[in-house]
């Protein structure tokens, strides 16, 4: 079966700068570069006057697992206030600030996603963080394993383990859980917190394991660089959310020693002690670091305002901030010697001080941090605001007047202490290409997606130019999914199960020995009940296709 | 004989170091057995080529999945409960309600919401089962019936290995879990009968927070023992308070649920505590997690009008089944070995596990394969993070609910 979609200009920063307009070819769900000689092309699409760019790919966003549906639960009334009716394909839901996993696909795809990570995968809870993706229809999906509070690794990093058993560990756990890479929370501090340690700074000691932060993130940014995951360690820092952790952020930099790391959800790291309130932006002085740092990247998590909840695997800091939520009614969870978890409400309010600031540093970053290859658009959904926003931003991105008209109308004193009236960048189509495709691709390794060259999966998204950004990326006219039609003009056409991407580096399986012994003697299941094998994680994601991406081993 | 290693799955711990012996069709636990898989896996032994049966008598599964396509497509208001029942399950029982327009609750809704409401009115600070079994230095067991409940939680995870910790009972234990506590651990027994545990609760609240109050004597416990046990739980380094809301059955017993979970946020103002509600028996929390997670709302829910809601009054199915607002009733299970609630006068199709026996012909009843005996399937432990693989133990046997419902599905089109 050949397809040809024609006529569009193709934004295809993976292959060059070049906007031109020409005609694609769709081979069985691939592109391919033309028809062979004599090749009956089966259907075309007129797309003359459209633009059109790979599915986009969001790196960071809370799709599945747990905490997420602890959140759904926590507020119901909410999930009933916003109720998605049944269609010809789709089925009945809710898309409340934590919306179900049905209207989470449903919507992604009509956005032009195609693709969609979780980035706190708690390997205790990663079945059924699987089965929630599953039930996330049409995306791909794929997660990152949490570490860096799992007792057996503190336990490894206290006793002076060798680099190769802790890579071991990596290793195993990105098999054991079928898992893309490797994130850290607050390293060490949600195991501080269960030992009654409030805050930790990334040199101070966890009170029971006498190891520091900075141990931890170098470590495993070391494992995760030697196993050659492609996607670098993905790093919520310390001190989410607490005015001057500018400081923190900036040392957790320093921790990774010049390897490869990603910063997640930047926004809520990148607060300065300045002014009456003691609250300021620092976005100036984390993104002059990070442009000089070409070993980091970052994902923003830009608030938006109104209501929404947060789910972090950051126990610490969700208790700390619990006082902060909106509604006021939150979960805290410490999680099987391998976790934790804080679930806490909470509603940005363009008149609040705090909130509009906010709302203000996580736009400085985005304009002031100059590679889009190195900075993702995310709202960390749900905990900024629901991915459902990103048209708004990439409007506030792409459109400086109408960024300024939003500034003036939020507290004034907030937009006084920020220098976002001064930025002047506007957001190309090409730019916001690379931060939704090619880049997000290119750093998680994923050959085929994020492009629309031969051999990439047929994911493709065709928009209607507008005057007004947030209308063009709301409604694409039509959304390709491995070559199948799944949305048309914001209505999903067709449902389909999307793959599971995973790494499977090599590593030594002796590891197994130690494990099972801790497993014996601390745990309350068995390894082996511990282990998803590659049949069962597709039985529990209903996915066709497990999609195992290349590692290139850095070590002998 | 062979022996297998097994999961089991008739209560919320999800136990997964069982030996069964498997001979034939006959089932025996040689290692990790508890009352309740004793039971379950003898009756479940005992069945010999379960079938279906339509009004009684006995008929082939195609026969009856078209008595029951006429049955759900006659139904204008049918209602779907049990749901005793594997992820896989769940998931089938959701795209029928979807496809149906019907009303899903749980068996066990009501005692589940007793925690639930807590949750959504004041939300919690949890442990799981490791956190509890390597971390606590002291556990409040709250309630007289989780021995029962939850057989191994005392070797698993309250005393394994004769761990020692400060234990404080408010109901008094019985003997034989006494005996199994380690000889010579630090026990605080209040003793209190179960209608003194609303006061009891929060009078330790007040204590905890240091409220001026002067302790009296409460449901028969002493003063000086409730002093006592105000200063171990402030004393103690992670602290866990365990309850199983099935035991908590009066009513508002959610406002007892709501007096611990402030207990345990007052004391964590200062150290470190926790809640451990036990829970997951009869997959509640299974089939509460899918329907939450594919809905975005929880359970009793109605998909009727193409569209889903929550209302934990109004979807009830004893409130919907009292109110005269169902025709049809769809019964599965299949762990439990629970029969539906009577329905005079209102066709009934059942799923059940292969031992049940009805008093009343339903319309229609199929028997269906055990999660962890005759397929294998999913489950949710009762800490709520957990979801382990029950291995399949024997051949042969009734099919998985999931299969029998995505037949129905495919003919009813
Ligand atoms: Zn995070
Ligand atoms: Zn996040
Ligand atoms: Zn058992």
């Amino acid at each position: 079966m050949l397809t040809r979609l024609s006529g569009a200009r193709i934004v295809d920063p993976a292959h060059g700068t070049q906007q031109d307009v020409r005609d694609l070819y769709v081979r069985d769900g691939r592109m391919v570069d033309r028809p062979r000689d004599g090749e009956r092309i089966d259907r075309t699409w007129d797309a003359a006057g459209t633009i059109v760019m790979a599915g986009a790919i969001d790196l960071h966003t809370h799709i599945g697992g747990g905490k997420v549906n602890i959140a759904r639960g926590l507020l119901p009334e909410l999930g009933r206030q916003h109720s998605l009716a049944a269609t010809d394909v789709c089925g009945a839901c809710t898309i409340g600030p934590a919306p179900s996993t049905l209207a989470t696909g449903y919507r992604y795809a009509a956005m032009g996603y195609t693709a969609c990570f979780e980035p706190a995968m708690l390997p205790v809870n990663a079945r059924q963080a699987h089965m929630e993706m599953g039930d996330t229809p049409i995306v791909d999906k794929g997660a990152y394993a949490m570490l860096g509070n799992d007792d057996f690794l503190l336990r490894l990093l206290a006793d002076g383990a060798n680099r190769a058993e802790i890579r071991d560990y990596v290793a195993w756990t990105l098999h054991a859980t079928q898992a893309i890479g490797i994130k850290v929370v607050n390293a060490g501090g949600i195991s501080a917190f269960k030992f009654n340690q409030r805050s930790l700074d990334v040199d101070e000691a966890h009170v029971h394991y006498g190891i520091t932060p900075r141990t931890i993130l170098r470590e495993l940014a070391r494992a995760v660089h030697d196993l050659g995951v492609p996607h670098p360690l993905h790093v919520h820092s310390s001190n989410l959310g607490v005015p001057g952790n500018v400081d923190s952020t900036l040392a957790t930099i320093d921790a990774a020693e010049g390897l490869p790391i990603h910063l997640t959800h930047l926004q809520f790291h990148s607060y300065g002690t300045e002014g009456d309130r003691k609250f300021s932006s620092a976005a100036a002085r984390i993104a002059e670091k990070v442009n000089a740092s070409p070993n980091v990247s970052v994902d923003v998590g830009q608030i938006l305002f109104g209501q929404t909840v947060t789910a972090s695997g950051d126990s610490m800091l969700q208790c700390r901030n619990s006082r902060h939520g909106r509604p006021p009614k939150w979960v805290v969870m410490d999680i099987e010697c391998d976790a934790g978890c804080g679930v806490v409400p909470f509603r940005y309010r363009d008149r609040d001080f705090v909130n509009a600031l906010q709302w203000a540093i996580g736009l400085e970053l985005f304009l002031m941090i100059r590679d889009p290859w190195r900075v993702f658009l995310t709202t960390d959904h749900p905990n900024g605001g629901p991915f459902t926003s990103y048209p708004h931003l990439i409007k506030l991105l792409m459109d400086r007047s109408f960024r300024n008209g939003v500034l003036a109308s939020i507290n004034p004193e907030a937009a006084a202490m920020s220098a976002l009236g001064s930025l002047e960048r506007e957001y190309s189509l090409h730019e916001i290409a690379i931060m939704t495709r090619a880049a997000p691709a290119r750093i998680l390794g994923l050959e085929d997606q994020g492009h629309l060259g031969p051999g990439a999966a047929a994911n493709i998204v065709v928009y209607e130019p507008h005057p007004d950004p947030e209308v063009m990326f709301a409604t694409p006219r039509w959304v390709f999914k491995d070559g199948e039609l799944v949305a048309e003009r914001g209505e999903v056409k067709t449902v389909i199960c999307g793959a599971i991407h995973t790494v499977k580096p090599d590593f030594d399986r002796g590891i197994e020995r130690k494990l099972k012994g801790w497993f014996e003697q601390h745990h309350t299941q068995s390894l082996s009940s511990f282990k998803i094998d590659d049949e069962e994680v597709c039985e529990c994601g209903r996915a066709p296709r497990l999609a195992v991406h290349a590692c290139r081993a850095r070590t002998a | 004989m062979p022996l297998r290693g097994a999961t089991c799955g008739f209560c919320g711990l999800l136990c997964d170091d069982l030996e069964v012996e498997v001979d034939g069709a006959a089932l025996r636990v040689v290692r990790g057995a508890c009352a309740r898989s004793e039971a379950a896996l003898a009756a479940l032994g005992a069945v010999v080529d379960p079938v279906p049966r339509i009004a009684g008598k006995p008929a082939s599964l195609d026969a009856a999945l078209a008595a029951t396509v006429e049955v759900l497509r006659a139904a204008r208001r049918p209602v779907i409960g049990g749901l005793d029942v594997d992820v896989a399950g769940m998931r089938s029982v959701l795209a029928l309600a979807r496809r149906i327009g019907a009303v899903v609750d749980h068996a066990g809704g009501s005692i589940k919401y007793r925690n639930l409401h807590v949750l959504q009115e004041f939300g919690g600070i949890t442990t799981t089962f490791a956190e509890a079994r390597n971390r606590a230095d002291l556990v409040l067991l709250v309630g007289d019936g989780w021995w029962r409940r939850f057989p191994r939680f005392v070797e698993r995870i309250l005393a394994p290995n004769g761990t020692e910790r400060r234990i404080v009972t408010l109901s008094a234990l019985d003997p034989a879990t006494r005996l199994t506590l380690p000889k010579d651990a630090d026990v605080l027994a209040l003793d209190a009968p179960l209608t003194g545990m609303p006061a009891v609760c929060s009078m330790l609240n007040a204590l905890v927070e240091e409220r001026p109050v002067k302790p009296a004597r409460l449901a028969g416990v002493t003063p000086q023992a409730l002093q006592r046990c105000a200063e171990w739980l402030r004393a103690a380094q992670y602290g866990v308070i365990v309850w199983s809301a099935a035991d908590l059955d009066w009513p508002h017993a959610e406002l007892t649920v709501q007096a611990i979970a402030r207990l345990v946020r007052t004391l964590n103002g200062t150290t470190r505590f926790a809640a451990l509600p036990l829970a997951g028996s009869d997959a509640d929390l299974t089939a509460n997690a899918v329907q939450t997670w594919q809905s975005g709302v929880p359970l009793p829910a109605s998909y009727a009008n193409r569209s889903v809601d929550f209302d934990p009054n109004r979807y009830a199915l004893r409130n919907v089944l009292a109110r005269g607002e169902a025709d049809a009733l769809l019964w599965v299970s299949s762990l439990s070995g629970a029969a539906p609630p009577p329905v005079p006068g209102m066709p009934c199709v059942v799923l059940t596990r292969a031992d049940v026996e009805l008093d009343t012909a339903a319309n229609v009843q199929i028997p269906v394969a055990t999660p962890g005996i005759d397929a294998a399937g999913h489950l949710l432990r009762g800490d709520k993070v957990i979801t382990l693989r029950l291995p399949r133990l024997r051949e042969g046997g009734p099919p998985a609910v999931s299969t029998v419902l995505d037949l129905l599905l495919a003919r009813l089109g």
